[in-house]
């Protein structure tokens, strides 16, 4: 919709980022959004296409394309272009249960499929879906509506992560009652310390949260289900059980000095300091600081390059970024076409901020670690690395990275976070509800569904699916509330 | 400027109007085969017998799964039904009636593989039509805006902006040809037949699918589709021996026109002939028309050719006449008068002598010079219903027309100097009406949804008005023209000049262009992008 020609009258438009060196003094946001005349121009560009695979949300050679929520893009790009931002804010809230958070750190598959992008820039969806949030806020659209009848079902959501509140918002909303429960003392999972503050404002996230109190979602922090709460008692207490804990088993790295002082994990890193951050404003120096330190990255996606952030934010003396694979083209390949997703090289925040502050980029491609060197003390020294080349392998006719002999580098090092991914979800959660588990550690549901094999305990977000995006946490937590709804009541109406 | 899209088929009300339609088509064409696309719906199979009864030589089944860019989606979503539906309809109701090797049975609407080639070939039908899937080879990305002029992938559109974004080559569209043609032959290898003729109606070779999932699926029944009894007859393709004789050579046109006009065809030397004619002579010009067409494909000067005919003109008379050929009639004639009027010159009027007053009397059928494109029409009498239905530049003066004149109208001009019927002017979108608004009334029957009208004031509107009833008081020796030239002053307030909305807006804006200095068809481009983007 928008303007039939505005992709040709208008140019796309970004919100203005301040400039690393002054942004990295903080951990506020550092975009500036456009003025409304602006951003009306914005949602213009939107060109009512025949077939918009913004919203398609498919799977294209194993990457998102299009967004998973099935956001109505086209719709609301329209709205924002006449100005009706109230019916805007209606149709955005139809498929997506958190647009202040997708639109502060979903990597934007819609754009990346935005039929505009085929021949020019995309549409700016996600900072038009901020806009559409902002102001709903800003007008009181978005303020507490509880329901209006109560069915007199419980529901216990574990964790409260994306996937999670999610859940319960859609459950809550249907009337049902609805505990969220999660282990760390503020809600939010890897919203709250998984993403820094730099990208997701916490703040947000508590007003989300207050909106959902107010309408009658309880939130029970500090309850590791499975440890401190156990598994009997809320199946006996609540009529269904929704896991929703996440894959926060990180990938390790098992080689020779592992047990060096000054290795870390990347979540473990990037919590401690959003959570001093908002217990202190950093002033109880209870994180892991990386001041004054050489910083080794292990890991080339979006948590290293929070952790890069993070790091020159604390002051670091410097900093390095691993990655395995090789350094992407600055355009599509050949086989790599429009609507996939761009397999292109992108400059986040973090690497912005370390080129202005450091003078270079901080990724290195194609290598990885070989071996972590402690001195006497067992402090860590400086990392042994080694370059990676790509083999066939014979058996699988898969490329993998293979080490190149006599390539090894070092590298002064005394603070290395591993952000090497993630592979499963942590085991005792499952355990304590009997719950099965498939190959890759998730928990195991029939095709698509979200029934685990006990009954009454349902599962959702990278518990089930994998780690993933918040977009697809948010997917499965309005699914699985469906399929906790049919179970309750035997028919359902949420969508 | 808007235009009704799809704009209705007013000159077909009838299979009887179809017959006549294809019959000028054959006459304008006579080496054509004339095609008849029907929607493939419940009861296609009894309207594709018609058809092929009125003699056309192609009946194409198109489907409801195409991606006709301009269509509205609500008539995406809820019109038509499948192809395999129709053709399989078509192609056994055929057969029954004995039809079959009269028409090649053509299909389309989403054919995207050899599968579905082979399918519908299974069912009945012989050609095969593409074109969402060639054009996605070439870059469309479905964007269903080509009505809008902002193709993105520079393929529905003229803007050179846009054109610069488009990618496709015509080896694109080639390959695909390949891919589809490789995929049949593979098909028709597993199935053991050699040619595509062979497997033309052999449902035998198809069978329904098992183990279907899903309750509403499971509940389709194919017998009627499959269980086609015709399997094996002789008769289930076309034979160019069985194709319609539509006994051309009987016309006017070949028996007369063309053989005393033959010499001066090839010299454009201009002759005058007069002739009796009867109201079986129908399409009367068309033959001989097409042949000034070819010889001369920038027309001829008016009046080369002048034929004088006498008595009652059939259906059709003068259909699709070019430049440089004038016919006269003096009598009256049948519906279809001046269809496609190209050019050509039409002037009717009754035999001197007759007591009746020609201005109270209807002296030419329904659906006069539908679809005209140029030319002029003097008409000394009243016309029926629909005159100049979608006229898009021809000029007619007529004393009267039927209910829904000048509808869908979108260029040229009308002078009526009579009443008309309910409901003129619908849909017009383009050119200009002038009528005589004698019982101040006209209001009552305009249909205003698209045109405003007013009194005639402006000095060049006056001239025109005045020029065209000269003009036809100097072709037919109209007494009511000769009446309102006689008193003009008189009757000049009582003329309406009837005007599209945006006809009138786009003019203006060429007038504007032309003040500055342009000439007049770079002034008619700046309008149109002036007005393009409001």
């Amino acid at each position: 919709m928008g303007k039939a020609t505005g992709f040709l009258e208008f140019e796309r438009e970004d919100s203005a980022a301040l400039d690393p060196k002054t942004r990295i003094k903080g951990y506020e946001e550092f975009h500036r959004p456009l003025n409304e005349k602006e951003r009306r121009r914005q949602g213009a560009r939107c060109m009512d296409c025949g077939v918009p695979f913004c919203q398609s949300g498919m799977m294209l050679k194993g990457m998102t394309s299009g967004c998973p929520l099935n956001n109505l893009i086209p719709e609301w790009n329209d709205l924002i272009y006449t100005g009706n931002w109230e019916l805007a804010y209606d149709r955005l809230k139809k498929t997506n249960s958190f647009p202040e958070f997708t639109s502060r750190v979903c990597p934007a598959p819609c754009e990346a499929a935005c039929t505009c992008g085929l021949n020019g820039d995309p549409v700016t969806i996600k900072e038009n879906e901020h806009a559409v949030i902002e102001k709903a806020y800003a007008e009181g659209l978005a303020a507490a509506r509880p329901p209006r009848l109560r069915t007199g079902k419980k529901v216990a959501v574990i964790g409260s992560g994306p996937a999670g509140l999610a859940a319960a918002d859609q459950l809550n909303k249907r009337g049902h009652s609805v505990t969220v429960f999660e282990r760390s003392d503020r809600p939010g999972g890897l919203l709250m310390y998984g993403i820094p503050n730099m990208k997701l404002e916490k703040w947000v996230i508590d007003r989300k949260i207050g909106v959902m109190e107010e309408e009658g979602v309880c939130f029970v922090t500090g309850a590791d289900v499975g440890k401190s709460c156990k598994a009997d008692k809320l199946l006996k207490e609540y009529d269904r059980v929704i896991l929703a804990c996440g894959a926060s088993n990180p990938r390790d790295l098992e080689l020779p000095g592992r047990d060096a002082l000054g290795i870390h994990f990347a979540v473990d890193f990037l919590k401690a300091t959003t959570k001093s951050l908002l217990d202190s404003r950093l002033e109880d120096g209870s994180y892991i600081s990386a001041k004054d330190k050489h910083v080794v990255v292990i890991g080339g996606g979006d948590t290293g390059n929070d952790c890069v952030g993070t790091s020159i934010r604390h002051g670091c003396a410097s900093v390095t970024q691993l990655e395995m694979m090789p350094k992407l083209p600055d355009e599509r390949s050949e086989d790599n076409t429009w609507p996939e997703w761009p397999r292109v090289l992108k400059t986040d925040y973090g690497q912005e901020e370390a080129i202005a502050v450091f003078g270079k980029d901080p990724r290195v491609y194609q290598t990885t670690v070989k071996e972590f060197v402690k001195d006497g003390e067992g402090k860590l020294v400086k990392v042994i690395t080694v370059c990676l080349s790509p083999e066939k392998d014979q058996e699988t006719g898969r490329n993998v990275m293979r080490p190149v002999e006599g390539s090894e580098k070092e590298i002064p090092a005394d603070l290395v976070l591993i952000a090497a991914g993630f592979l499963g979800s942590q085991p005792y959660v499952a355990d304590a509800f009997g719950v099965e588990l498939d190959g890759r550690t998730n928990v195991a549901t029939e095709g698509d569904s979200h029934q685990t094999n006990v009954e009454r305990v349902f599962v959702a977000g990278d518990m089930r699916k994998g780690q993933s995006l918040v977009v697809w946490a948010i997917r499965e937590g309005r699914e699985v509330a469906k399929e906790v709804d049919q179970s309750l009541m035997g028919y359902t109406n949420l969508a | 400027m808007g235009l009704i899209s799809p704009p209705p088929h007013h000159d077909i009300y009838s299979i009887e109007d179809l017959s006549q339609l294809i019959f000028d088509l054959k006459n304008s064409n006579t080496d054509a085969r004339i095609s008849v696309k029907l929607v493939s719906e419940a009861g296609v199979g009894t309207v594709a017998a018609g058809v092929a009864k009125a003699g056309a030589q192609v009946i194409l089944i198109s489907s409801f799964d195409g991606g006709t860019g301009a269509a509205p989606r609500n008539s995406i979503y809820n019109a038509g039904l499948p192809w395999e539906l129709g053709v399989a309809e078509a192609h056994q109701t055929l057969i029954m009636n004995g039809l079959r090797d009269k028409v090649i049975l053509e299909t389309d609407g989403k054919l995207m593989t050899g599968r579905d080639v082979a399918v519908a070939c299974m069912l009945g039908a012989e050609e095969f039509g593409f074109a969402t899937a060639p054009l996605v080879t070439l870059g469309c990305v479905m964007m269903r805006v080509c009505n809008l002029d902002t193709c993105p992938v520079g393929i529905a559109t003229q803007n050179p902006q846009l054109r610069k974004r488009f990618k496709g080559k015509p080896e694109y569209v080639i390959n695909f040809m390949r891919f589809v043609a490789q995929e049949l032959r593979e098909y028709m290898a597993k199935l053991g037949v050699a040619t595509v003729d062979e497997l033309v109606g052999r449902t035998d070779l198809l069978k329904k699918k098992e183990g279907i999932v899903g309750s509403r699926a499971r509940k389709v029944d194919l017998t009627n589709i499959l269980g086609n009894p015709y399997v094996g007859e002789k008769l289930a393709g076309y034979r160019k021996k069985q194709v319609y004789d539509f006994e051309l050579e009987k016309t006017v046109d070949e028996r007369v026109l063309m053989k005393k006009l033959k010499s001066a065809l090839s010299t454009g030397q201009k002759r005058s002939i007069a002739i009796d004619v009867s109201n079986v002579d129908r399409t009367l010009g068309t033959i001989f028309g097409a042949a000034i067409t070819r010889a001369f494909p920038e027309g001829l000067k008016e009046d080369t050719f002048t034929v004088s005919c006498t008595g009652s003109g059939g259906q059709s008379f003068g259909a699709f006449i070019p430049g440089g050929l004038t016919l006269e009639l003096i009598g009256d004639s049948n519906d279809y008068f001046g269809k496609g009027l190209s050019g050509g010159k039409l002037i009717v009027y009754p035999p001197t002598g007759v007591q009746f007053k020609a201005e109270e009397n209807i002296i030419i059928g329904n659906v006069a010079l539908y679809g005209a494109t140029s030319g002029k029409a003097f008409i000394n009498g009243v016309a029926g219903e629909r005159f100049c239905v979608r006229n898009s530049g021809a000029t007619a003066v007529v004393e009267g027309v039927g209910d829904h004149g000048c509808e869908y109208m979108t260029g040229g001009r009308v002078v009526i100097l009579g009443p008309t019927g309910k409901n003129f002017a619908a849909g017009m979108s383009g050119g200009i009406a002038y009528v005589l608004d004698e019982g101040r009334d006209l209001y009552k029957r305009l249909n205003k949804s698209l045109v405003s009208f007013e009194e005639v004031t402006d000095k060049y509107d006056v001239q025109e008005l005045k020029s065209m009833i000269w003009e036809h008081v100097a072709y037919t020796n109209s007494e009511k023209g000769k009446k309102i030239l006689d008193h003009f002053g008189e009757y000049l307030p009582k003329f309406k000049k009837i005007m599209p909305h945006d006809y009138r807006r786009m003019m203006n804006t060429i007038i504007q262009m032309e003040e500055k200095g342009l000439s007049s068809e770079q002034a008619q481009i700046e309008a149109f992008y002036a007005n393009i983007h409001q």
